[in-house]
């Protein structure tokens, strides 16, 4: 695929996550993808801007939520849906699901379902990738509620304290389930991050993929020349339950308006021209990995104690 | 003894798992001023699958609590509440998350009392709930009873019905004065068992005799309870052979004469657990008789728990990785036989998921 410019590459990328989660809705009733999924719709901006200026060899940690940093950071969009199936072929053999996705060779480091517990793994490569001297930036990616961990708050302190080459990024979309923030925060995400003496910045538009990028690019090339760790928040709204196929803006604890609001910024939803261009392309992509899922093997009992200790 | 319930979700006087925990949470907010949830959304439209939900509009903020996402400093809140007069009752949707507690619950909630000469106590009761199937994997799955049950000062229950819960949570919230941690399972949750009233006045922390036999005693934990129950009719109807079920209940304070009498009218022990054989349930079951008198045993112990691996996704991976009813009618077969090829009939199923399939993901 050809692009005139950035922001068609950029486009591109988050309309592929996009329509790869769509597909993922599609399939879910029919229990062939039995793993519970958290899905980044209306998230998509911030993964493919994160990602853009990193190398393949810049390590990024995330979280369960994680299709779309998995695909931003140029995981395989077979070894992801195969893994979703469960079969031998995905990209850790069936036995991480939809909650560990993990593609080493372009950088993209394990993702955890337990809240925060990537973070201070993030700052560990971060130590050794300034002991190695290998240039890398490490990024360790969490959502709003990760912050109100502990282990958030002493990796933050570590990270400052040796200088290291680690960027915390934080994909604020207000809520941890169904709670609201301001119910479970007395602080300011930024102004916590900076009491540890990190430079912070703010990006209230989550769904502006070239903003979300131009930050990005910008902290990743301070903390690659040494500079030590930053803190970036990026404001952002999840369309999706939190777990789940479904949509919940009817049981109470969000509005639609909120929803109505968000989409109308969001560009996937309002340049139908890129859409129609690039929708023919991906959706190829994501027959092909589908078909390659459906079509692979089971692992087999030679699997289930291999890769234990 | 002998309590008769059947998974029956058609019965009158059935209810679920989730609708005894309901009423306990209800029942403790309402008969114990001091008593008060704490846990992440336990106040929202789910209420932690459905054990609390409409508390917080019944009872307020105050006494049904959302907490941030910091498990080691809820536990030592709630501790620190204990102390001073309240009753928390705090959850964790996942055991697995209750790891990120494991210095307050070990270090200071067990410790309390004793390291204080006696001069403190920490009531209060931690629930956590088991995750299983629906590709829950690696940290959504974790029976961590014996880890828990290792640790002195604490007292550990895994309750397997919905009467073990109503026998069990209003007492320990009434009257029992140390942390007791409650590891439910998630599969049991939407199960209907027909049940009698509930009997009070028996010591719910202790061990339960549900069927009575003379073959074999098999002592089981949370749903392997339900799969030994299932077995134990299948081989009595299909092979005469009759097994005795001790649930084992309360993990960390087994009925050491109910097991041992049961062991030495049978001969022959089987421990089916929810976790790991290895340092576990299955391990310290075994110990209690060893030290006893393992001349009481006519046939080798066998064990049941889960693969020594962490848990895989794959639905074909998970449904080796648990023990199943057929593993479990296999196994007393080959223990009251002592043959492999014991030619008795084995009930078809091999995925228990499938059979409790009203647990449909994602959570
Ligand atoms: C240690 C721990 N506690 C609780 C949970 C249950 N849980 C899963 S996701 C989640 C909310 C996390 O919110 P946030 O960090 O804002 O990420 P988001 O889901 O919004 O992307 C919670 C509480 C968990 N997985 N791990
Ligand atoms: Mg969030």
């Amino acid at each position: 695929m050809k692009f005139a410019n950035l922001h068609e590459r950029l486009f591109y990328e988050a309309l592929r996550i996009r329509r790869a989660e769509e597909r993922i809705i599609e399939i879910y009733p029919t229990d062939r993808i039995q793993s519970p999924v958290h899905l980044s719709i209306g998230q998509e901006a911030i993964a493919v801007g994160v990602c853009e200026p990193l190398r393949i060899e810049d390590p990024l940690f995330g979280s369960y939520r994680s299709h779309a940093f998995f695909l931003a950071k140029g995981g395989s969009m077979r070894d992801m849906f195969a893994e979703l199936y469960g079969k031998a072929t995905g990209g850790c053999g069936g036995k991480a699901g939809s909650m560990h996705l993990t593609a080493p060779e372009v950088g993209f480091m394990g993702s955890s379902a337990v809240v925060a517990s990537t973070i201070p793994n993030a700052v560990g490569a971060a130590l050794a990738a300034k002991r190695r001297g290998t240039g890398q930036v490490v990024v360790t990616v969490f959502g709003d509620g990760a912050t109100e961990e502990g282990v958030y708050h002493e990796s933050l302190n570590f990270a400052s304290l040796h200088r290291l080459p680690v960027l915390f990024v934080c994909e604020n979309n207000g809520l941890a389930v169904h709670s609201k923030l301001s119910d479970r925060q007395s602080y300011d995400l930024c102004q916590h991050a900076a009491t540890y003496g990190l430079p912070t910045q703010r990006c209230r538009e989550g769904w502006n993929f070239l903003l979300v990028r131009d930050e990005m690019a910008r902290a990743a090339e301070e903390v690659r020349s040494g500079s030590g760790p930053r803190f970036l928040e990026y404001q952002t709204y999840r369309y999706q339950e939190h777990v789940g196929i479904g949509c919940d803006h009817d049981v109470g604890y969000r509005s639609r308006a909120a929803l109505e609001e968000w989409q109308a910024n969001d560009p996937l939803l309002h340049d139908s021209a890129l859409v129609d261009a690039f929708d023919l392309a991906i959706r190829e992509e994501i027959d092909d990995a589908v078909r390659f899922a459906e079509e692979s093997p089971w692992p087999g009992p030679e699997h289930l104690l291999a890769d234990v200790a | 003894m002998g309590v008769a319930y059947k998974i029956d979700s058609d019965h009158a006087a059935s209810r679920t798992y989730r609708e005894a925990l309901f009423r306990c949470m209800r029942g403790a907010l309402a008969n114990h001023p001091e008593a008060f949830l704490l846990g992440q959304g336990v106040d929202d439209h789910k209420g932690t699958f459905g054990s609390t939900i409409g508390l917080a509009e019944e009872f307020g903020a105050d006494r049904v609590m959302d907490s941030p996402l910091a498990e080691e400093s809820m536990t030592g809140i709630g501790i620190g509440a204990a102390l001073n007069g309240l009753y928390p009752i705090q959850t964790h949707i996942r055991a697995d998350f209750a790891l990120l507690a494991m210095n307050q619950i070990v270090n200071m909630a067990a410790k309390y009392k004793y390291m204080f000469g006696g001069r403190f106590e920490v009531p209060m009761l931690i629930r956590m709930v088991i995750g299983r199937s629906w590709g829950q994997g690696a940290q959504h799955s974790q029976s961590l009873q014996s880890l828990f049950a290792h640790v002195p000062g604490l007292t550990v229950i895994m309750p397997a019905t919905p009467d073990a819960i109503l026998e069990t949570y209003p007492w320990i919230i009434a009257n029992h004065r140390g942390p007791v941690v409650s590891l439910e399972h998630r599969l049991l949750y939407d199960i209907a068992f027909r049940s009698d009233d509930v009997a009070a006045g028996n010591d719910p922390l202790t061990s339960r005799l549900l069927r009575e036999g003379s073959d074999v005693t098999i002592v089981a934990t949370s749903i392997m309870v339900l799969e030994a129950k299932r077995a134990a009719e299948h081989l009595a109807e299909t092979a005469g052979i009759e097994a005795e079920v001790i649930d084992l209940h309360c993990v960390s304070h087994p009925n050491r004469a109910m097991i041992l009498d049961s062991v030495t009218k049978t001969g022959r022990l089987i421990v089916a657990d929810t976790s790991w054989k290895a340092y576990g349930v299955a391990a310290e079951i075994s110990r209690l008789v060893c030290e006893h008198d393992p001349s009481v045993l006519r046939a080798p112990i066998a064990t049941l728990g889960m693969a020594p691996a962490p848990c895989p996704t794959a639905k074909t991976l998970e449904d080796l990785y648990y023990p199943t009813l057929r593993s479990l009618a296999d196994t007393a077969a080959r223990v009251v036989t002592g043959r492999d090829d014991h030619g008795v009939a084995l009930p078809e199923e091999a995925s228990m998921a499938d059979v409790y399939k009203r647990f449909k993901g994602p959570f």
